[in-house]
């Protein structure tokens, strides 16, 4: 392939999964996140915590900037200088958009980050040499850094907390990169399930942590091939398509009354997660 | 395809291996190939356990009264995460961020393991049947009046026990003490209902009018209301549910309502009348009561514009049934009680009681139902203890030396008592001051029944159990200790039981009939209560009988500012730290505050404008001084706050509790003034009023936001939609 010809399609190129004649099957993992019904009281990150083994840092590399939560909520303000934020804060919850044409892929020197059939960004932690290429590249900020060794780390897991570690997910040495999987471990325990019964997972079968333990039920996740899934539902009647960089429904004149939208989209990484708009009363 | 595909794991599967492999890869630290860790084959499986496959037993999260019911995973004998248990109506499968932490709770390196006798500033490791003897010898001769028990809100059997316990030593000085419960506003609620709690339905009401209850966050039962706040956001009748917050610090529900109010601290009851005056609906002495708070005096009086009285009003004309809220922010001033009533009124004037408001369950066992208290309480034990009433306190898991107001001398009149035993986990600041301190168990190793305050759509009892065997071999149950108590007073009566374990069953099983049970036989009744986690029982529901009544309802006029010490402190109860007995857990330190981002450190809230007035800047370190005391933190500059306040969080500042919260912030119960509700003698914990100074000092403030704040320069990040009249009910 030419340079040229590679520049020409390189949407194409790193826009693989999703097309036509080539669609995911059974499964394409997805999610959608009501910023609605998001009150930001950070269960969800606590849920990732326990779940996925996330080491607590502590507060001195809290401040160097070394936390390692892969899901993070994300508190905005109204921008209009307002005295007082009297619409409330805008709360997003923030973790690995498990991208189509994730742009940490491309730039993974070893192929440590690749793209799995079910339509996962995954991290294979053992072939990371920790360039942190991918950390850099990431739109979203999402890659974190094991930048000691957290197992041995002074009371990361003590005596006892060690206990609370689920043997479904490797702990991480030093030197590799991490982020959010889908909760993979849930997923691949209920895909060998359903495949051992021969169907696929149904609708509502696996949930993520964050998703679990939502108090307001804000996250659905579910496959987005499959029509009996909510995730499927959702993105058909938002009419946010994943194999878009802009949606039609946004170049229509004066935007679309539909609440789904994706971060950057047009920055041609076809996320995975979809959100759902905040609302605001404007009559009180 | 999906059959004939060969992958490793339908291999590992058919050698036997699959599930091992995966125990074997992920297993704590160590590793087969540095020879550390050995494989022991289960020769003889205990029951259920099947090596990489996970149970799950239900039980109740004990790190807040609402009582959510949860369900433990767990993998060869440890529990390893908690999930809500979908049959629970009150949590409905949900969990919140404290409540996945106990699990810290659990596995704490800090706990207490061995029973410690005092020896100087030493503690001795002592054996139980010592320890329980000590107990004896020392209530020997003692009075029962002059024994005191101190504990939080408590329920269930653990409570009939301790009652028990009680009478048999013949003391009636049981001290409830909760420090951030919504005691005044159960007094208020008591008034105008004729019940302390009524069942709330924010999910009925088109409006909900909070006037600082932070329902979402901090409030009664939060995962509750967080899942009625979804069902209320997405519509009744095709509106959207509209919430309306006002309160002088931003909170989590504040932060999510459609209309955020600043008002003037202290006068929520005043907006609260002013908006009765805007309806234009009110009468007889209720209209009489409001005619002078008219739109300008009340804005002028609260802050709040004439514009927004306005429109609360018209849209509380227009849409029906609304909620109006009296929550802890309103509730902290010494005319709380007048604060609270004013707010309950306009429940009456919109029509709401009955509607939004409806009569509570409540479990047809009185002797189960939750003990509650507060910090009129705690006054009270304070008082008694200085005037040295008492020879022997039993402190059951609470904190008041961290939790009481600095004024109290709580330490200084606890050290009158002659022999204080603290039932603990934790060497917390007030266990350190005992004379003999007792490891409990944590609550994953231990039985118990639990009633919660707020019920829901049934009267139901929560089920603990331990979801594994005790980490620490020393440690005890409250429910077996308080047994061994007993029966060192009446070991007739308890002999037939030999635990804890064996009263509960005994005392599940005696009322079978009752408890829905009728028809099994009692080993098929004790065992679906353990699976179900819970008893759901046809409770009676207490019939509201309050009335509007404006008789004595008079509020004060907003306060003159202080010259010396100008400003609000504001002691704020935030989601993650509550009232500072979870803050050891590491998932908690490190679990940002929703609204600042801020982890592992205490800070001080000042408006953008006040800030620009002192010339004060993030990250300045101010001495922040009351009349008690002083204390120096961070400040963050908060726009969600009134500029006459600023707001500390309670929960960091120990100085004990092991690794996790020794040193990390500072206590504002420190520099706290005794100032108290006139009615209900609860502490105003909003009365303090301070000054600050800079010290010169600056740091960087830890916080997961990032150095631009809260901007979204210009991207489409988290978007807002400003929308009139919206239908959300039909969507997917």
């Amino acid at each position: 392939m030419s340079v040229t010809n590679l520049l020409d399609n390189w949407a194409e190129v790193r826009h693989f999964h999703p097309i036509d004649d080539k669609p995911h099957d059974p499964y394409k993992w997805a999610m959608s996140i009501d910023l609605d019904a998001c009150i930001g009281c950070n269960a969800c990150a606590v849920a990732c915590y326990a779940e996925n083994n996330l080491p607590v840092v502590g507060r001195e590399k809290f401040q160097h900037g070394q936390v390692m939560h892969w899901m993070r909520i994300e508190r905005y303000w109204n921008e209009d200088d307002r005295e007082f934020p009297d619409q409330g804060a805008e709360f997003l919850p923030m973790m690995c958009q498990q991208c189509e044409a994730a742009p940490c892929e491309t730039v993974c020197p070893v192929g440590a980050t690749n793209h799995t059939q079910d339509g996962l960004n995954s991290q294979i932690y053992n072939r990371c040499i920790g360039s942190r290429y991918c950390s850099a590249n990431c739109p979203y900020k999402v890659r974190y850094f094991n930048w000691y060794d957290y197992p041995t780390t002074d009371n990361v897991w003590p005596a006892e907390m060690n206990y609370q570690l689920n043997p479904d997910v490797t702990v991480r040495g030093k030197g590799v990169m991490e982020k959010c999987t889908f909760c993979v471990q849930r997923l691949r325990a209920a895909e060998v399930t359903a495949k051992g019964e021969g169907r696929i997972v149904r609708e509502g079968e696996v949930q993520t942590a964050c998703q679990q333990s939502c108090p307001t039920n804000a996250i659905s996740f579910g496959n987005l091939v499959d029509p009996e899934s909510r995730v499927y539902k959702q993105w058909k009647a938002q009419q946010v398509d994943l194999a878009k960089d802009e949606q039609e429904k946004d170049k229509q004149e004066g935007g679309s009354d539909l609440r789904g939208y994706r971060i950057l989209e047009d920055l041609r990484t076809y996320p995975s997660v979809m959100y759902l708009e905040r609302v605001r009363e404007s009559a009180v | 395809m999906i059959d004939s595909e060969f992958d490793r794991r339908d291999f590992l599967k058919v050698l036997g291996w699959g599930g091992a492999a995966v125990a074997l890869s992920g297993c704590g630290n160590t590793s087969i190939e540095d020879g550390k860790e050995t494989i022991v084959s289960y020769v003889q499986a205990k029951d259920y356990v099947i090596p990489g496959v996970a149970v799950y037993f239900n039980s109740t999260c004990a790190q807040c009264d609402a009582g959510c019911s949860i369900t433990g995973k767990i993998r060869e004998g440890r529990v390893l995460k908690l999930e809500g248990n979908p049959e629970s109506p009150i949590n409905k499968g949900r969990l919140c961020g404290l409540g996945q932490a106990s699990v810290q709770h659990h596995y704490n390196p800090d706990r207490v393991r061995e029973p410690l006798l005092r020896q100087g500033d030493k503690g001795e490791a002592i054996s139980w049947e010592k320890a329980y003897g000590l107990i004896n010898e020392k209530l020997s001769g003692v009075k029962g009046e002059e024994i005191a028990f101190i504990t939080g809100d408590v329920s269930g059997h653990q409570k009939v026990l301790l009652g028990n316990y009680m009478d048999s030593l013949g003391s009636k000085n049981h001290f409830v003490y909760e420090a951030a419960a919504p005691a005044v506003v159960r007094a208020a609620n008591l008034k105008a209902y004729g019940v302390e709690m009524p069942r709330y339905r924010i999910d009925k009401a088109k409006v909900v009018l909070s006037f600082g209850a932070d329902f979402l966050g901090t409030w009664v039962s939060p995962v509750h209301f967080a899942q009625q706040y979804a069902a209320f956001r997405k519509g009744v009748d095709g509106q959207r549910g509209v919430l309306i917050q006002a309160e002088s610090k931003m909170t989590l529900t504040g932060a999510n309502a459609d209309r955020w109010l600043a008002v003037r601290p202290g006068t929520e009851g005043i907006l609260a009348l002013g908006i009765i005056n805007a309806l234009g609906i009110a009468t007889g002495d209720v209209a009489q009561l409001v005619k002078d708070y008219d739109k300008a005096r009340v804005s002028r009086d609260t802050g709040v514009e004439p514009s927004h009285i306005d429109k609360i009003a018209a849209i509380l004309r227009l849409r029906s049934p609304s909620l109006v809220l009296a929550g802890s922010a309103a509730e902290g001033y010494v005319h709380g009680m007048q604060n609270a009533e004013a707010i309950n009124l306009l429940n009456y004037v919109l029509g709401n009681v009955g509607k939004t408001i409806e009569s509570p369950v409540s479990v047809p066992f009185p002797q189960l139902a939750p003990s509650k208290g507060n910090t009129a309480s705690l006054k009270r034990l304070n008082d008694d203890l200085a005037a040295g009433k008492y020879k022997v306190l039993f402190n059951i898991a609470t904190n008041p030396v961290f939790t009481a107001p600095a004024s109290y001398k709580f330490g200084d009149s606890m050290a009158k008592a002659g022999f204080k035993v603290a039932f603990a986990h934790y060497l917390d600041e007030t266990a350190l001051q005992a004379d003999l301190v007792l490891p409990l168990d944590s609550e994953m190793e231990d039985w118990g029944t639990h009633v919660p305050e707020y019920l829901t759509e049934t009267a139901q009892i929560n089920i603990q159990q331990p979801l594994m065997e005790r980490l620490h071999a020393n440690t005890r149950g409250m429910g077996d200790i308080l047994l061994a108590l007993v029966k060192q007073r009446k070991p007739e009566e308890y002999k037939a039981f030999d635990d804890y374990y064996g009263y509960l069953r005994g005392a599940m099983l005696q009322n079978k009939g009752a408890l829905g049970g009728a028809e099994k036989d009692d080993d098929n009744f004790w065992n679906d209560t353990l699976s179900n986690g819970i008893v759901k029982l046809s409770g009676p529901s207490s019939a509201l009988s309050g009335k509007a009544d404006v008789a004595g309802l008079k509020l004060p006029a907003p306060r003159e500012a202080d010259k010396e010490y100008p400003l609000r402190l504001i002691a704020s109860v935030t989601s993650n730290l509550r009232d500072g007995r979870h803050t050891n857990q590491p998932w908690i330190q490190e679990s940002p505050d929703p609204l600042t981002t801020i982890v592992w450190d205490s800070w001080i809230e000042m408006h953008p404008k006040k800030a620009a007035e002192l010339g004060i800047v993030e990250g300045d370190i101010v001495k922040v001084t009351s009349r008690t005391g002083s204390i120096s933190a961070q400040v963050y500059v908060f726009p969600g706050i009134h500029p006459e306040a600023v707001s500390i969080p309670i929960g960091r500042g120990h100085e004990a509790m092991g690794r996790y919260a020794k040193g990390y912030g500072v206590n504002p119960f420190s520099i706290m003034d005794s100032v108290f509700e006139s009615t209900t003698g609860e502490l105003a914990m909003h009365e303090t009023n301070v000054n600050i100074a800079k010290t010169g000092q600056r740091v960087i403030v830890v916080k997961d936001e990032g150095p631009v704040g809260g901007k979204q320069m210009g991207a489409r990040i988290a978007v807002s939609r400003s929308t009139d009249q919206v239908d959300l009910s039909k969507e997917v």
